[in-house]
């Protein structure tokens, strides 16, 4: 039997070659992803190591919510740093600023690449400072600053020019001193750093005298965790102390966590390739099990068991799914450094050495691709093991459809699913698990009661024909071709709906984000038109690198022309209901959202759903009012009392004072402030945004050029925009995902045309014969490529068309259930849509291309012999 | 309708029949397949002419050449020497698709195991060669030929809806369409009962008589030898015998001393 497997595989080498490539291209996403995230990780924890080799302990201010949400502000100060020297065994101590802010070229131009952000370090004495100057030397005025050598050479940066920094304080300009290097490495795990003297880095972090950690170096024999506990015991438990072993390794965990998510989504594209390559496998297996129907008839005779019929169909399966996932295990390798570029060209730049590859991976890819082939090849395998005998004595003798489960096996299985839901729903809590089982189990067995109905007879497949015909109708002026390939397209309806799903699951994902995306646009837009009452908004004038100096709303509103301007800013806080026994958590890390009450009420429509504008000017500094959305989930009501932890540790009450109906902007969150009290007890230092409005009777014109003039000026790294580029930048935003997210499911795309190809070359073998006639007959090798593409082109459209529809109906669906309720609006991008189709098409005619030139190949008298 | 005469039993037919042009000329045709000593030599030296609007029989022994000589007749196959002259084109001389272009509009086909297109309806496979052509039929020549075949209550059925003898009734209507140079048929009757077979037999003598088509046919069923004007009898790749409308007995006769 073994030695049948292998024959029969190398038999049909082509059909073996395309679906293996259908697996690898998916196992290579996911092995590639897996490469990708383990190097980037691996750079970095390189990178932190390096940074803290030489400090034996790190202080640092207290996460108080958790990792990434420490308060803006800094605690730690000279004082501090004096407490710390006393400390016996401490050989020497060294406040240290570590900041971002936006490098610019002396003409206002960014130095980072990409357009993240880049890194201000202030100059440690030489025991702690990591960077070393390869050119010049590090700064020691307070007018220099050293470059690394990356940015340096990406950006023709030369010592003596000067450069532009602009962080939390109003941006001051410095003369490059020197160019540094990172440990010995030309960079800092591949961002942009600029090297200040301490003062000058306090300043760009806008708290002179504040430092944001403390390097400590240990006498000689003291071992650094010694040194950390002997500190920890005189410092107060809003500062962590740590050896800088574990700062390291406490960084690196943090970023493997930011890591994750972008290890999870482009996984999620994986899966999706992974899902059509099973689709692939399933159709091939199905088909070659029908062409072997004689084949597997002769060896049920000879003697073989339903066993050993079954093994040989999975074994092929196996092999496959092994040879496909080593492929893609290579192909993925080849990969990582792809998407690192995709990712560069969408603007994030990612540092990478080399290539990790992880015992993990190599696991996961080879296990997930395996299993996959393997199960989708073992549905046709339990088809083939119902071939009769008497199959291999006549033609066509199609396998008996699927026995009728009896009653009592029908029973044990419903129990035995409903035993495994109820073991997953106590697992997971999940409260969706059994009601979509018990529909899908209903769904089933109408299915079952439709074909007892029928006697046992499977139900014949209508939505093809009816779809290929209608469809065919475009090549229909082509003549008889054009009405053969519509004819040919659909007489095999399972088999053209499995090969033009494979595309529908990819066309699909498309048609639903972008129906979705362009719901985001139209929902903004409409969105600012409706709140936004002012002239201006001034931001970040690059999105990731934060807000804005609390100072840029002050120095703004004494521009000429301008009425009024309200400072918006964002901070988090854990809430716990006081009005409950026990005030238990009900929100961890809420969203909260910092206003300047009055003011703002006069440049934003506010929706409420209990008070008025009244009530937010009221609001006080221990007042807040909350979101719909968090009432209802909570109970809450006006009037209860909340104690909200704050990112700096301190608990404050609050009194809720109304409710605000759900915001699409998500401007205001789950709770309001004052933006004062977010100052004062939040350990806020900078603002979101700030609105603008202008005065009444000034020149609207010439006031934006005023504010434009001094945010050049000051803060280069923010900008104004009207509501208009507003939302248009937010749109080329959403743009820019869909553009990213396109790029990744092209993928599955490619995968579903090796399907094509497959079910193309699998039917020309079948009508060998058919098309030796036609061709004896007269018709010319271009009238057989044609008809071979208007074939695909059909199947193509059939794909496109369910993608189309069911990618619309399922955000119709999302938008209407799930969204609406919180102000999304539903807008079909029809323009994208047919582009789609267009797709689709264009995806069936490129899978003909071969196919065809095959089938137009065929010699007449050998193909007529069959 | 369908004359039912049985032309063995009237061997004046070839000489009753005005003597007229030559449609296919086939001069020292030799096909030898595969190289060196493992090659088989299908046909060593054949020349033969068939004259316009005859029905003529090819019989032979299995592996004689007859269907070598009839695909390379028919522009199917080329020959390893000699030449071919159908309708006045000298067929050597073609590239693939001139010779696809004569198929298409001097050739009629028809085949053992019918060949029809089973998504087609028994009218579009008729209309097939015409519809490849982009040509517009003769709607009084398909009149006739659709009530000569007699499926005229069949033309929107699919093959799949037709007995076997219907469905090569409707490939011969299919053949003769174009209104062909000459029609070569390959084992008409192989796949047909016998009363099947006679029906297309007759099909094709009246095709002949009535239509004054050419046919060449390539049978081993002396049955069916027995309908056409002229019987070549081939053997190892050579004319054995060459002679004028014979009884079924004397077919079989003649089989008999050539194998």
């Amino acid at each position: 039997m073994g030695k049948l497997i292998l024959r029969g595989f190398a038999e049909r080498k082509v059909r073996a070659l395309l679906t293996g490539i259908a697996i690898a291209l998916g196992v290579a996403l996911m092995a590639g992803t897996y490469i990708l995230t383990d190097t980037i990780n691996h750079a970095f924890a390189e990178v932190f190591g390096n940074a803290y080799r030489n400090k034996a302990v790190v202080i640092s201010e207290k996460e108080t919510l958790g990792r990434g949400d420490g308060p803006e502000i800094s605690i730690l100060d000279e004082a501090t740093v004096d407490h710390v020297r006393a400390v016996p065994g401490v050989a020497a101590a060294s406040g240290s600023v570590q900041t971002r802010a936006a490098l610019l070229s002396g003409s206002g131009k960014r130095l980072t690449s990409g357009g993240g952000a880049g890194l201000v370090d202030g100059v440690q004495p030489a025991r702690f400072e990591s960077f070393t100057a390869a050119k010049g030397h590090l700064p020691d005025a307070p007018g220099e600053v050293a470059i690394d050598q990356a940015t340096a050479q990406r950006q023709h940066l030369k010592l003596g020019q000067r450069i532009l920094i602009a962080g939390r304080s109003p941006a001051r300009r410095y003369t490059i001193s020197g160019i540094a290097k990172f440990a010995g490495a030309e960079s800092f795990g591949g961002g942009s750093v600029a090297l200040l003297t301490l003062a000058e880095a306090q300043y760009v972090s806008g708290e002179p005298g504040r430092y944001d950690g403390i390097n400590v170096a240990a006498s000689p024999g003291l071992s650094p965790s010694a040194l950390a506990s002997r500190i920890r015991a005189v410092l107060p438990s809003t500062l962590v102390v740590r050896t800088g072993a574990q700062e390291a390794a406490n960084q690196t965990a943090e970023l493997e966590e930011e890591l994750g998510f972008l290890r999870t989504f482009l996984l999620i594209f994986a899966y999706v390739a992974l899902v059509v390559g099973a689709f692939i496998v399933f159709n091939t297996f199905s088909i070659t099990v029908a062409q072997r129907t004689r084949e597997l008839g002769l060896l049920r005779t000879l003697g073989a068991s339903r066993g050993q019929i079954m093994r040989s169909v999975v074994a092929e399966g196996l092999l496959l799914g092994v040879l496909g996932a080593v492929a893609g295990l290579f192909i993925g390798i080849g990969l990582a450094p792809a998407l690192d570029g995709l990712f560069k060209a969408f603007g994030a730049d990612l540092p990478d050495n080399g290539t990790v590859l992880q015992a993990r991976t190599v696991i996961v890819s080879l296990a997930v691709g395996i299993v996959v082939t393997v199960l989708a090849g073992f549905f046709p395998a339990l088809r083939a093991t119902r071939v009769p005998p008497i199959a291999a004595m006549q033609e066509g003798v199609p396998a008996p459809p699927r026995p009728l489960p009896s009653r009592g096996r029908l029973i044990a299985r419903f129990l035995g699913l409903l035993i495994v839901a109820l073991a997953i729903s106590a697992v997971t809590k999940s409260k969706v698990v059994l009601p979509i089982l018990l529909i899908l189990w209903a769904i089933r067995g109408a299915m079952l009661l439709s074909r007892a109905r029928r006697a046992g007879q499977p139900r014949r497949c209508r939505m093809i024909p009816a779809l290929g015909r209608g469809l065919g109708l475009i090549v229909s002026w082509r003549g008889v071709i054009g009405r053969l390939a519509r004819e040919n397209s659909i007489r095999q309806p399972g088999r053209t709906l499995l090969t033009a799903l494979a595309l529908t699951v990819g066309l699909g994902l498309v048609a639903f984000i972008s129906v979705l995306a362009s719901g985001a646009k139209t929902t903004i837009e409409s969105a600012v038109a409706r709140s936004f009452a002012g002239s201006l908004i001034v931001d970040s004038a690059q999105h990731g690198e934060g807000g804005i100096p609390a100072a840029v709303a002050p120095a703004v509103r004494s521009v000429h022309g301008v009425g009024a301007v309200t400072a918006v800013a964002f901070t988090k806080g854990t809430v716990r209901d006081l009005s409950k026994h026990g005030a238990p958590v009900i929100e961890e890390k809420s969203a909260i959202t910092a206003v300047e009450p009055e003011s703002f009420t006069k440049m934003y429509e506010i929706k409420w759903e209990q008070g008025s504008s009244a009530t937010l000017r009221s609001l006080g500094e221990r007042g807040t009012v909350i979101s719909k959305k968090l009432a209802s989930a909570h109970g809450l009501h006006v009037g209860d009392r909340l104690s909200v932890l704050t990112p700096s540790g301190r608990v404050v009450t609050l009194t809720v004072r109304g409710i605000l109906e759900e915001e699409v902007l998500g401007l205001l969150r789950s709770l309001t402030i004052s933006r004062s009290l977010a100052y004062s007890a939040f350990g806020q230092r900078q603002d979101g945004a700030a609105f603008v409005a202008y005065a009444s009777g000034a020149n609207g014109g010439r006031v934006e050029k005023g504010i434009d003039e001094l945010l050049r000026r000051e803060f280069p790294q923010t900008h104004s925009q009207t509501p208009a580029q507003f939302t248009k930048e937010e749109s080329s935003r959403v743009n820019q995902f869909l553009l990213l997210v396109y790029v990744l499911l092209a993928l599955s795309v490619i995968v579903s045309l090796f399907g094509i190809v497959n079910t193309l070359i699998l039917s020309i073998y079948e009508r060998t014969q058919e098309l030796g006639m036609m061709r004896a007959i007269g018709a010319s090798r271009r009238q057989i490529r044609q008809l071979i593409r208007y074939e695909s082109l059909i199947t193509g459209l059939i794909g496109g068309v369910l993608g189309l529809v069911i990618g619309l109906v399922g955000a119709v669906l999302v938008t209407e259930l799930a969204l609406s309720s919180s102000g999304y609006e539903l807008s079909i991008p029809a323009g994208t849509l047919i582009l789609l189709l267009a797709v689709a098409a264009a995806a069936g005619l490129l899978a003909a291309q071969i196919p065809a030139s095959r089938a137009a190949k065929l010699n007449v008298l050998d193909a007529l012999a069959g | 309708m369908l004359p039912r005469t049985s032309p063995a039993n009237s061997p004046e037919t070839v000489v009753t029949t005005p003597a007229s042009a030559t449609i296919v000329q086939a001069t020292e045709l030799s096909r030898r397949f595969g190289e060196g000593d493992a090659g088989v030599d299908a046909l060593r030296g054949v020349t033969v002419d068939f004259p316009s609007g005859r029905f003529a029989a090819i019989m032979g022994p299995s592996g004689s050449g007859k269907s070598t000589l009839m695909h390379i007749l028919a522009g199917l196959d080329r020959p390893s020497s000699g030449s071919v002259t159908l309708d006045g084109v000298e067929l050597s001389s073609l590239e693939d698709a001139a010779l696809t272009k004569l198929r298409r509009d001097r050739v009629g086909f028809i085949f053992q195991t019918f060949n029809l297109l089973p998504v087609l309806s028994a009218e579009e496979n008729i209309l097939l060669p015409l519809s490849i052509a982009g040509r517009r039929p003769d709607s009084e020549w398909l009149a006739r030929l659709i009530d000569a075949v007699g499926i005229r209550d069949r033309l929107s059925h699919r093959p799949a809806e037709l007995s076997g003898g219907q469905r090569q009734r409707v490939a011969i209507a299919r053949a003769l369409a174009s209104r062909p140079a000459a029609v070569f048929a390959d084992e008409p009757t192989g796949n047909l009962d016998s009363k099947s077979s006679g029906d297309v037999l007759a099909l094709l003598r009246h095709a002949v008589d009535e239509f004054e088509q050419t046919v060449v046919m390539v049978t081993h069923d002396a049955h069916a030898a027995s309908f056409a004007d002229r019987l070549l009898l081939l053997a190892d790749g050579r004319i054995v015998h060459d002679g004028g409308a014979v009884s079924m007995e004397q077919a079989l006769d003649l089989m008999k001393a050539a194998a």
